[in-house]
């Protein structure tokens, strides 16, 4: 562990990580790819000549769609390097060296959608009447740019959950041009779009301004690019999840549902359905040419959308369980050889940055460093998935046999690293921390009935 | 299958090629950073400006000025991430370790930059039509965006001080009074490039045709040069290395510009008839770059000045800790294989990977991890127990005890779990046959006992108190002959004391009642 560690209390690492992640891969897939890649298919309608109105409503699009893709969707996306480089140095420093190239022609990539967007938006007034065809080359280049840059981005996200033969040989075309690679392109750009239709949708069917047959003539090509991009969708997903690994795929109940809904798995599928259902629904309403009907569903509809890609990314990244690149670094980024090596020579030299506290005994110093480095990732004490309340009520010896079997009695838990001695100090702190102004047990102050 | 190698000992370029690429990259991130500044400051000096002296007529102006900023500042942002994915690269330790110890200040990066974003966004929307709405916006986004480079100049400053890093791990960003000077400095330097830049930016691009507009934006980036020079010598006095001779060489190139640029704006002020010649926009275009790459150059080789020994130092530390790494990757990776091949999705499985580590393979509570444990782990062998009650002491765990609860296994797995442990241990089968009890033992359950356990086996309110408290006995039962051994021995570490001095007879009596009191 050469770099300080930093947890975020309360909100936990990954739900901070989520967050910003999420709301980046919303902006990014389903606006940047999705709704301007609607608004260019607009502006081509009207520039061969199947409308004015086309370009109109493209127009009224472009506006909220640049402000909202350069001050948060491109902010976000920087954010995931930033946060990631605060709470996972070891993690995102390993995968920036592996895939320095990638990542690199991404950037160009990316700058280049940039300039694209921003040219394409300043160049609509002026010449959007006079050459249109010459702004739909420029339209059309960003929407190349940005489904390029959402290709070169799915083998590093690809290679975190499936590395195929890389951990044993170590190539790079192992690592990038990974199982999931192909099928992720296609999830992730045929979501975009699908998500992008449904903004279209719902867009139109509440701003359009002009006669009622134009408008359901939108309508009507919103619905259908949903239908024909989510079917893609799905037929990605399908083969993406053919070929992650049984043993993570196992974990995707939990991941979704936690301790809290863990013991009612039927939920999810019956709810996932629903959401399917009502998305159908409102793609149906709009190739029915239905208005009112899609304005009534298309706001849920997106707020389902949230939900479903926020569970996609909760799904993909929980998965892979113990391991933040699989084969190589454990989920606390600690290499899958350090775990063994520790087993003799500690991890407490190595925890160079821990902070001093005048109110810690050394030990409690030491179990609180301990803890930072090989739980901290997940868990937090006192907020979300507490360490507290995990071990709350168990022995003291009951809490340091726990942490020596950690990986194997909960299959996406990281292995402690470190002594016996090491891993007793962190116990202890931890038993300590859980009882601390512990309270009667519940049953002594009010009565529970079975 | 080859050695385990540390990723971070991989460069995807020659060295110096990688701070090359950081040079040009930085400097065009750089650039566009100090535009969106500068234009940000100028948009709200001027609406202030314009909305006070009651100049309606010029806020058109000042909008254009602002509507510039939303191209300026998308370009700034993305332009930030190649420097960011080159410093990850080649200043890995340095860059990884200074920007942890700035911890949450580092983060608030990203909300304030959308804060300031947004904030300008709707600064910028119809500017001047709604002028105590618009100072909010554009003080608010002003103030959020400026945070900004204070948090970076702050950052990068004390990365480039590794001698500060262990005492500011340790006892947090306490005051240093060389490390804040320069950061002060670097921070005002940073803002007065702003001024300049974003200046001459408009003042080319934004006033043409506006000669009132050119003298007003010339005067400010007068004023702004001279304030660089001002805050230059202390920041230059302020840099922790000696400056090598590079760095010494470009800072006078760039000192030289500087004087030159303001020697111009100096002659020129008796023209005030034609403020903005040809003749200095053309020196404008020729100093300006060389006085940005000027200072780029200077603070690349005091970077590299500062880092160089840091970076051989880690680079070499991890070479000779990888070789020893190496030695457990066949360990490693058949391992992480095997698991890989392990799926947690049946009762088999799961019992051996979550239960047994303590049960034991044969369930008698013989398992490794269990030697030490105060209170012993069940011998599940000897239980019989009603599936409901099993599932629920699977989700709670048994508190004062090391038996953990297992909501991570969703209830299709903990009902395979639980039908494996009937098929092992025939847990979850009807108990045995009653047998005749006599009347001492029922004595001895109703006044011993029963204060527990329950008069009916259900557990009293005295029983619930207990940590861990006895089990249900109306909903498990234990095999008598379990049952006699935990009379006679007691149940170690918890209230369950040994009662061998009892008669054998009424002993094995309570072991057939009170597995006879079994309800479900």
């Amino acid at each position: 562990m050469n770099f300080p560690i930093l947890h975020i209390p309360g909100l936990g690492d990954g739900m901070t990580i989520a967050l910003d992640a999420v709301l980046h891969v919303l902006i990014s897939h389903g606006l940047a790819i999705g709704a301007v890649t609607m608004v260019v298919l607009f502006q081509a309608l009207g520039a061969f000549g199947r409308g004015a109105f086309w370009t109109r409503l493209g127009r009224s699009m472009l506006g909220p769609l640049v402000v909202t893709t350069t001050s948060v969707g491109a902010v976000t996306g920087v954010g995931i390097w930033f946060i990631t480089g605060g709470l996972a140095p070891g993690g995102i420093g390993a995968l920036i060296h592996l895939f320095f190239w990638p990542w690199f022609i991404e950037w160009i990539a990316f700058t280049a959608e940039v300039v694209l967007l921003l040219t394409y938006y300043s160049l609509w007034d002026r010449i959007g009447d006079t050459r249109p065809r010459l702004l739909l080359a420029v339209g059309c280049g960003y929407v190349f740019m940005a489904v390029l840059s959402g290709i070169l981005i799915s083998g590093i996200l690809g290679f975190m959950l499936t590395p195929d033969g890389w951990p044993e040989g170590q190539a790079f075309v192992q690592a990038y041009f990974n199982p999931t690679f192909v099928p992720q392109c296609v999830l992730r750009i045929a979501g975009g779009i699908s998500l992008g239709a449904l903004v279209a949708l719902t867009w139109t069917a509440w701003t359009f301004q002009g006669a009622m047959e134009e408008r359901a003539r939108a309508l009507r090509l919103c619905g259908l690019v949903f239908l024909g991009a989510a079917a893609v969708t799905v037929a990605g997903g399908a083969v993406y999840f053919s070929r992650v690994p049984q043993t993570y795929l196992t974990h995707w109940v939990f991941s979704v549902a936690t301790s809290a809904f863990s013991q009612q798995p039927e939920l999810l599928p019956l709810l996932n359905g629903a959401a399917g259902l009502l998305l159908v629904l409102a793609a149906l309403a709009g190739v029915a040419r239905r208005p009112v009907l899609c304005r009534i569903l298309g706001i849920p509809a997106l707020v389902l959308c949230v939900g479903l890609v926020a569970e996609f990314e909760r799904v993909r990244e929980f998965v892979r369980g113990p391991y933040l690149l699989p084969g190589y670094l454990y989920a606390n980024q600690i290499p899958l050889v350090r775990t063994l090596a520790a087993v003799d020579e500690g991890m407490l030299p190595e925890l160079r940055w821990v902070r001093e506290n005048a109110d810690d005994a050394l030990a409690s110093r030491s179990g609180r460093a301990l803890f930072d480095a090989n739980c901290g990732v997940c868990h937090t004490i006192g907020g979300v998935n507490d360490i507290k309340q995990r071990i709350a009520g168990r022995t003291l010896e009951g809490v340091n046999a726990i942490t020596s079997i950690t990986q194997t009695m909960v299959p996406f838990m990281t292995p402690f690293s470190g002594t016996e001695q090491e891993r007793l100090t962190m116990s202890t702190y931890l038993y300590s921390l859980a009882n601390k102004d512990a309270r009667p047990a519940p049953q002594l102050r009010k009565e529970k009935k079975p | 299958m080859k050695p385990w190698t540390d990723l971070f000992l991989t460069l995807p370029l020659p060295e110096h090629w990688l701070r090359i690429v950081l040079f040009v990259t930085f400097g065009l991130h750089l650039l566009f950073v100090l535009l969106m500044l500068g234009t940000a400051m100028i948009g709200l000096y001027f609406f202030l400006h314009a909305w006070l002296l009651g100049e309606p007529g010029q806020q058109s102006w000042n909008g254009k000025v602002v509507a510039s900023h939303l191209g300026l500042k998308s370009l700034a942002v993305v332009l930030g991430v190649g420097p960011l994915l080159v410093i990850q690269v080649y200043y890995s330790e340095a860059f990884f370790t200074a920007t942890g110890l700035f911890g949450y200040a580092w983060l608030a990066v990203i909300p304030l930059l959308i804060v300031a974003f947004l904030s300008i966004d709707a600064f910028g929307h119809k500017l001047g039509t709604r002028p105590r709405a618009h100072l909010l916006f554009g003080v608010l986004g002003l103030a959020a965006l400026l945070t900004v480079p204070a948090i970076f100049t702050g950052a990068l400053s004390l990365m480039e001080r590794p001698d500060l890093w262990s005492g500011v791990g340790s006892r947090g960003l306490a005051a240093d009074g060389g490390h804040v000077a320069h950061w002060l400095f670097r921070y005002l330097h940073v803002l007065g490039a702003a001024m300049v830049f974003g200046g001459a930016f408009h003042l080319f691009f934004s006033s043409r045709n506006n000669p009132e507009r050119a003298a007003r934006l010339g005067r400010w980036i007068l004023v702004a040069a001279l304030f660089q020079v001002v805050v230059g010598i202390p920041l230059l006095a302020s840099v922790a290395a000696p400056l090598s001779p590079a760095a010494l060489a470009a800072v006078t190139v760039g000192v030289a510009a500087v004087m030159a640029l303001i020697w111009g704006f100096r002659a020129q002020e008796p023209e005030a008839s034609q403020p903005q010649g040809p003749l200095s926009a053309v020196r404008l275009l020729v100093l300006l770059p060389v006085i940005f790459a000027a200072m780029l150059a200077t603070r690349q080789w005091v970077q590299d000045g500062a880092l160089g020994g840091v970076r051989a130092e880690a680079l070499s530390a991890r070479a000779r800790q990888a070789v020893l790494l190496s030695a457990h990757q066949p360990q490693a990776l058949a391992a992480f294989k095997a698991k890989l091949h392990t799926v947690y999705d049946n009762g088999k499985t799961i019992y051996e990977g979550s239960c047994q580590p303590c049960h034991g393979e044969n369930g008698t509570g013989n398992g490794a991890t269990a030697r030490r444990l105060l209170v012993p782990a069940e011998d599940l062998s000897a239980l019989r127990i009603d599936r409901t009650y099993a599932h629920k002491i699977l989700l709670l765990g048994v508190p004062g005890s090391a038996m953990p609860y297992f909501t991570v296994f969703d209830r299709r797995k903990l009902e395979s779990l639980l039908d494996e442990l009937d098929s092992r241990f025939s847990m979850l089968a009807a108990p045995v046959a009653k047998s005749p009890v006599g009347g001492e033992a029922r004595q001895a359950w109703n006044t011993t006992c029963a204060t527990c356990h329950g008069q009916e086996g259900e557990v009293s309110a005295f029983g619930k108190t207990l940590q861990p408290a006895p089990p249900d006995l109306t909903r498990l039962a234990l095999e008598p002959a379990r049952g006699l051994t935990i009379i006679t021995e007691g149940y170690p570490g918890t209230v369950m004391q040994p009662y061998r001095n009892l008669p054998e007879q009424v002993r094995t009596d309570l072991a057939a009642l009170s597995g006879q009191l079994r309800k479900r």
